[in-house]
């Protein structure tokens, strides 16, 4: 009987009756350390295309012209918010929560290189892959269908009757050769490595 | 008439979860929504996994090719008025898993109708929360009125 009375005195307490109608829990906001799809800080960007190279998720960053000026333009619905694109730009083009922060307090740097392999079992030496490559465009214009070329800067051409890849060092990992590649020869080979300074061993 | 149903669907509504092969990502954030943090009761928001008695679905994962027709089943059996919601990037882009030769047939717009799309990879509770609660209104306010 004591408890019951205990109890119903304590359900009139206004306190109680308050609380119990009208709490709701905090209204929840996202917290400055949250990663989010990444944003443009402003400063200029160099086409560099480091962003797309890391970006693991397929179609989720692009580089396009914007009012004469190169821009990153991330696709929501693609973006899987790993902050990789944030860290791997050398401009600071894109910032997501404290990612560049961070970036700058560690001392950490991200550097990508890229390995060519030919499949030469497979490779029908059509040079599609020499002619497609939009650096060896940049370096020889004139290069035409069947991918040979006199100039010695070029990353690959067709070489008496053989696919041969000259400078590996100068590939951007874009992949442009092994789309257009019909035998599914040419594969690239994206190798990126963290790096920390002071830190003598690199972790990869 | 139209005003009582208002007012009882914008406290009740009722929702159905599908994952049509997901990562699991997207499914413990909407499972964290029903947590105490973001309790999605409180807004009027109920977890049954029914299809007769649902109102939102939430579509979970890249539709995998076994899902093809079981999704439209299930949306055919979800009572009118309805909506449905992708969650997280796969239903709307098949995120990762949309590559060559996977087994996937993103977006699950091609199946059923998708009322709204949260992006993210997974999206955050409070993302899905607040979309569920900006959908409601435009779905199922004056729904018998605006069908005639």
């Amino acid at each position: 009987m004591r408890s019951i009375l205990f109890y119903l005195r304590e359900f009139i307490r206004q306190e109680w009756m308050r609380k119990f109608i009208f709490v709701r829990t905090a209204p929840l906001l996202t917290p400055a350390y949250f990663r989010d799809f990444p944003v443009r800080t402003g400063r200029e960007c160099t086409h560099c295309l480091s962003c797309m190279m890391i970006c693991p998720a397929p179609g989720a960053i692009e580089v396009v012209r914007e009012k004469g000026e190169w821009a990153p333009i991330i696709h929501k619905g693609h973006c899987i918010r790993c902050g990789l694109c944030v860290e791997a730009c050398p401009e600071g083009v894109l910032t997501s929560g404290f990612v560049l922060e961070r970036h700058a307090e560690q001392k950490t740097s991200i550097r990508a290189e890229y390995h060519i392999q030919i499949d030469h079992e497979r490779c029908m030496r059509c040079g599609n892959c020499c002619v497609a490559c939009p650096v060896n465009k940049e370096v020889d214009p004139q290069m035409g269908a069947g991918g040979y070329s006199s100039n010695d800067e070029v990353i690959m051409r067709i070489e008496g009757g053989r696919q041969r890849v000259i400078h590996e060092e100068r590939c951007t990992g874009c992949k442009t050769c092994e789309e257009t590649c019909p035998n599914m020869a040419i594969r690239v080979a994206r190798v990126v490595e963290v790096q920390q300074e002071g830190n003598d061993e690199a972790r990869v | 008439m139209q005003r009582v149903k208002n007012a009882v669907r914008s406290r009740s509504i009722h929702v159905c979860v599908v994952d049509t092969g997901s990562c699991n990502g997207c499914d413990i954030e909407v499972l964290a929504c029903l947590s105490p943090r973001y309790d999605i009761e409180q807004y009027g928001i109920y977890v049954h996994n029914n299809p007769r008695e649902a109102d939102v679905l939430l579509v979970i994962g890249a539709v995998t090719p076994q899902w093809e027709d079981k999704l439209i089943a299930l949306w055919e059996k979800i009572p009118e008025p309805k909506a449905a919601i992708a969650v997280g990037n796969c239903p709307i882009s098949g995120c990762v898993f949309n590559r060559h030769d996977s087994y996937v047939s993103a977006p699950a717009s091609k199946f059923i109708p998708i009322a709204a799309e949260i992006p993210g990879c997974p999206p955050r509770p409070t993302e899905i929360l607040s979309t569920i609660l900006a959908i409601a209104p435009l779905a199922f306010k004056d729904f018998e009125r605006e069908r005639k």
